[in-house]
């Protein structure tokens, strides 16, 4: 019995210093989350180190985003166990919309400064594009990585080309002429191209939706809770697709069982965004050449070409005791200095305007001349409509994508049309 | 006659193979150089280690296995105690409302896990344990199947031993510890290695309750690693991952064989 | 007097449990299922619409169909392995612990192991099979990237992980069979195949319907394979209801619906099990 007594005394104790010392890690100045990527995590230390040089007694302390599966599992994971930290930087637009109708996010532009602040980094198209269903604003924009086309330069100049695709046509064209089967055993084993053909619903943001975007100049998915996608853009980027994997000119496989496909020339081109070039740079054959270019876009397009950013912004959390203290070190994070710094750092775009023409950050994109691709692609970038039901959304666009533009069981219009039934249906309570 | 026999020994034969090779081939292909894990049917050219070096880069394994070799324990030395406790106070003592308990275990074996999943999330919610040990451990402390074998195999034991014990003036907690487990070895064993298994080979439930990658248990951690991102592009990771995971199973499979097999197929029969 | 409340002591950690993460779960899933919700946000009393949502949902009912088209192939490929190799043991032959050693080996490995592996037998470029089958000169197929094969191929890697225990189930089932009644077959010049059929098969009857309500009842719970393997696609062909509702409710975090869906399942998965039962019973 004495035994039975000790243990339980040791189990209490245990259980009650770790309890305690959860609640003290509460007590310091502000929480900030970054994203648990290791530049970010360099860029988050610098950040921190200087304000807290400047703010000695407002200190904020930085914790990577727990890794887990994706930091959009892990941030509902704190929202529901309660324990959000006051800023976190790397939120998913897309998942803002849910936050802020559950009241766990702090409406920005209720802030001092705010208004200002936000119309002298961005333009009003981004503004809008961020602002929410009830008129305010959830998010502050930070940072994005325009998805474009990668393309083998040596590849396209063998094919008789002096530029890559532009247009669908001659999309088709430089695919015809790449593809090959080299072994003879029967199996293309050259694809111009390669997209993962798994319905989970992010992979879109790698070929319908900025091909979807740079057809329509950037329309929306989903408007005042109704698809509003089943247009002629959408309908064109599902028949392009659709030939693409039709003709074998994308591999249906998945090749990520391999190396790297374009490095090893095994394809020619893929739809990506800047992350490829540090991976490139380390891993690219003597000899490899590469560039990027805008997505391609049907024959008949007007207009400049748009892509999705992938974008990346800001949040404080309701939880916060302190929105104004937690605003300050946001403008901070973002000053034109720090962003560039982010720039060097990370080598990902801040999300502000006329980044390309900005002499500050000029030296850098001289060092970095493919990353000027994309900051000039940067104008013409769009990210997600504001809606709690995003994933779904992409999640019923992608099952209709697998049923018409790879298993071609159904027509595009047929597809896109049950797309939007679908859709329409979430909204239906 | 001679004829059958060898025809019996080569079905078994092919049957061994079949059940066999996989195993090997993945061991193989886990310490293959990448490039020629695509085309490896046995043995590689040159063992290379490197698969596992990445994976130990990529993920915590070796918290993981921590993590499971702590959940796994602990719930079933829960299991084991709070299942002979109740399962001796159903085969050995009387009293109201002991065949009502006995039906409740029952029916609680036949009702499908799909109906409680998603309420047991939403307490472990409110009970603050997502993202703990407490999530993973506690649902799972009572078995019904642990109960039930106790309670059979405990109605076994001699009486006298049991009165024996009382004269000397044991109370009922020192009769299950000192009395009853010495003498039910093959039932602790059994529904100790049951258990054990089943905890360490749960996939789901982590999935549900643990976001943060330091608490993951190892099948869950090979599992996200498998389905997510970042083991794409390399398959000989992947593998070693696997191969890793099943490692302690297998070895403790090695030494324990006959316990294993015996235990599975006893609790089948309790069904 | 202390006697009366000591059984009453040993019980209540269990009836506790039970209250907690039983008998609430069950009646809050059913509460839940008239209810909208997203945990981060309130809940919205909704009525029957989640009922109404399930009878409309194409999805849901595939996810079943696919369980059940899993079942269909999976046990009886199960029962008839099981059988032949069990029968196989039960001879006079050596290195009978090995065979059952090895014959068992996937049962105690994690599925997730499993999967990964069978990934690679049934890739459709590099996959060990379809390079057998190039070698041999048929063309690949895809396992697991065809709509008709997937969920075939997803219950032939469950049979080859989950069979060693049957065998050893049917093997303590063969070895109840009194050995009078084979030698009194064996005077009358039965051959092994006549023995097999008028004598085992009959007399192992409870053991062969054991097998079936288990491997019934661990069906049903198929999630893994599919979430590892083919993440419900391709055209939605393996996607079990397990995994449907665990989209539902930790994907999406529509609680309500997935409590809903989660019911309704468990009540197909009892119909299903009494009618087995029922079936059996008719028979005797």
């Amino acid at each position: 019995m004495k035994y039975v007594k000790k243990i339980m005394f040791f189990i209490f104790t245990t259980a009650f210093i770790s309890c305690n010392s959860n609640s003290d890690s509460k007590k310091i100045g502000l929480l900030y989350w970054s994203s648990n990527n290791t530049e970010e995590i360099e860029f988050a230390r610098y950040i921190v180190d200087n304000w807290n040089k400047e703010h000695p007694s407002a200190k904020v302390v930085f914790q990577p985003v727990p890794e887990g599966q994706s930091s959009e599992e892990i941030i509902l994971a704190a929202v529901v166990g309660k324990t959000t930290p006051d800023i976190y930087s790397n939120m998913w637009e897309g998942d803002v919309e849910l936050y802020a109708r559950a009241g766990t996010l702090v409406a920005l532009d209720t802030l001092e400064g705010f208004k200002k602040f936000i119309y002298e980094r961005c333009d009003s198209a981004v503004i809008q594009e961020v602002t929410s269903e009830d008129g305010h604003i959830y998010q502050l924009p930070w940072k994005i990585n325009p998805v474009m086309m990668l393309y083998n330069t040596n590849i396209i100049k063998s094919l008789g080309f002096d530029k890559a695709p532009k247009t669908y046509s001659e999309f088709f064209e430089a695919a015809k002429r790449f593809q090959k089967d080299s072994d003879s055993d029967g199996y293309v084993d050259r694809w111009f191209g390669y997209s993962e053909v798994l319905v989970t619903w992010w992979q879109r943001f790698f070929d319908f939706y900025p091909l979807y975007l740079a057809a329509s100049n950037g329309g929306s998915l989903i408007k005042n809770n109704r698809a509003v996608f089943n247009n002629e853009a959408a309908l064109k980027v599902f028949e392009f697709l659709r030939e693409v994997y039709k003709r074998n000119y994308f591999a249906r496989e998945r090749l990520s069982a391999r190396q790297d496909v374009f490095l090893s020339s095994v394809i020619a081109t893929r739809f990506t965004g800047p992350w490829e070039i540090s991976h490139s740079e380390k891993f690219k054959p003597a000899g490899f050449e590469y560039d990027f270019q805008t997505m391609p876009v049907p024959d008949d397009h007007r207009g400049s070409t748009y892509t999705y950013g992938d974008p990346k912004n800001i949040v404080i959390f309701k939880s916060s005791p302190n929105p104004q203290l937690a605003w300050k070190f946001l403008q901070f994070i973002l000053s034109e200095e720090n962003d560039l710094k982010f720039l060097e750092i990370t080598n990902q775009l801040p999300r502000r305007k006329m980044i390309d023409e900005n002499p500050i950050y000029s030296s850098y994109f001289l060092k970095n001349p493919k990353m000027k691709t994309f900051a000039e692609q940067a104008k013409h970038v769009k990210g997600t409509d504001q809606s709690p039901v995003l994933k779904e959304v992409f999640d019923l666009i992608s099952q209709e994508y697998e049923a018409c533009v790879i298993y071609d069981k159904k027509t595009p219009k047929q597809a896109l049309s049950d797309a939007e039934k679908a859709v329409n249906l979430l909204f239906l309570k | 006659m001679k004829l059958r026999k060898y025809f019996f020994y080569i079905f078994l034969g092919i049957g061994a193979l079949t059940f066999l090779y996989p195993f090997i081939w993945m061991i193989s292909a886990s310490l293959a150089p990448e490039n020629e894990i695509g085309n490896l049917i046995f043995l590689p050219s040159t063992i290379s280690f490197g698969s596992f070096f990445q994976m130990f880069d990529k993920i915590p394994i070796g918290r993981a296995f921590l993590n499971s070799m702590l959940v796994s324990s602990s719930v079933t030395i829960g299991v084991l105690i709070f299942g002979s406790m109740v399962g001796y106070a159903l085969s050995r003592l009387e009293f109201r409302g002991r065949d009502l308990i006995f039906y409740i275990i029952i029916f609680t074996m036949t009702l499908p896990f799909q109906i409680t999943l998603i309420p047991q999330y939403i307490l472990i919610v409110r009970f603050g344990w997502v993202d703990t040990y407490w999530g993973l451990i506690i649902p799972y402390l009572m078995n019904s199947l642990g109960i039930i074998m106790f309670r059979q195999y405990f109605k076994t034991i001699p009486q006298d031993l049991i009165d024996a014990a009382r004269i000397d003036g044991c109370n009922e907690l020192q009769i299950i510890f000192r009395i009853l487990w010495p003498n039910s070895i093959p039932a602790l064993v059994t529904v100790g290695i049951i258990t054990f298994m089943a905890s360490w080979n749960e996939v789901l439930w982590p999935l549900i309750v643990i976001r943060d990658e330091k608490l993951m248990t190892m099948p869950q951690l090979v599992t996200l690693f498998a389905v997510g991102g970042r083991a794409e592009s390399q398959l000989g990771v992947k593998l070693a991952a696997a191969t890793i995971l099943a490692l302690p199973i297998v070895i403790a499979y090695f030494f324990f064989q006959k316990y294993f097999i015996q235990s599975m197929a006893s609790s089948g029969m309790k069904e | 007097m202390k006697k009366k409340i000591t059984p009453y002591l040993l019980v209540s950690p269990y009836i506790i449990h039970f209250l907690v993460f039983v008998a609430f779960p069950v009646g809050f899933s059913i509460y839940l299922t008239f209810n909208d919700w997203n945990i981060i946000s309130p809940m919205k009393f909704i009525g029957l619409s989640n009922y109404k949502r399930l009878f409309n949902d194409a999805i849901f009912w595939k996810s079943v169909f696919n369980t059940l088209i899993f079942l269909m192939i999976h046990i009886p490929l199960q029962i008839i392995i099981a059988l032949f190799l069990a029968e196989l043991l039960n001879q006079k032959i050596k290195l009978r612990g090995f065979f059952r050693g090895a014959f068992f080996l996937p049962v105690i490995v994690s599925g997730v192991v499993v999967t990964i592996l069978w990934q690679q037998l049934y890739g459709y470029d590099t996959g060990l099979l379809n390079r057998l089958l190039i070698k041999i000169g048929l063309g690949k197929v895809g396992w697991l990237t065809d709509p008709s094969w997937a969920m075939p191929s997803i219950a032939v890697m469950a049979t080859w992980k989950n069979v060693g225990l049957y065998i050893v189930l049917f093997l303590v089932g063969l070895q109840t069979v009194p050995l009078q009644y084979y030698e009194a077959a064996d005077l009358e010049g039965a051959t092994h195949i006549q023995k097999f059929f008028k004598i085992t098969l009959p007399l192992i009857n409870p053991t062969i319907f054991m097998v079936v309500v288990l491997s019934t009842i661990g069906g049903f719970s198929l999630f893994i394979e599919p979430y590892v393997m083919t993440g419900g696609g391709p055209l939605n062909s393996t996607i079990s209801a397990v995994l449907y509702i665990y989209k539902q409710g930790f994907f999406y975090y529509h609680m309500g619906y997935a409590a809903t869906l989660g019911f309704f399942f468990a009540l197909i998965i009892l119909s299903v099990v009494i009618m087995q039962k029922k079936f059996v019973e008719k028979d005797k």
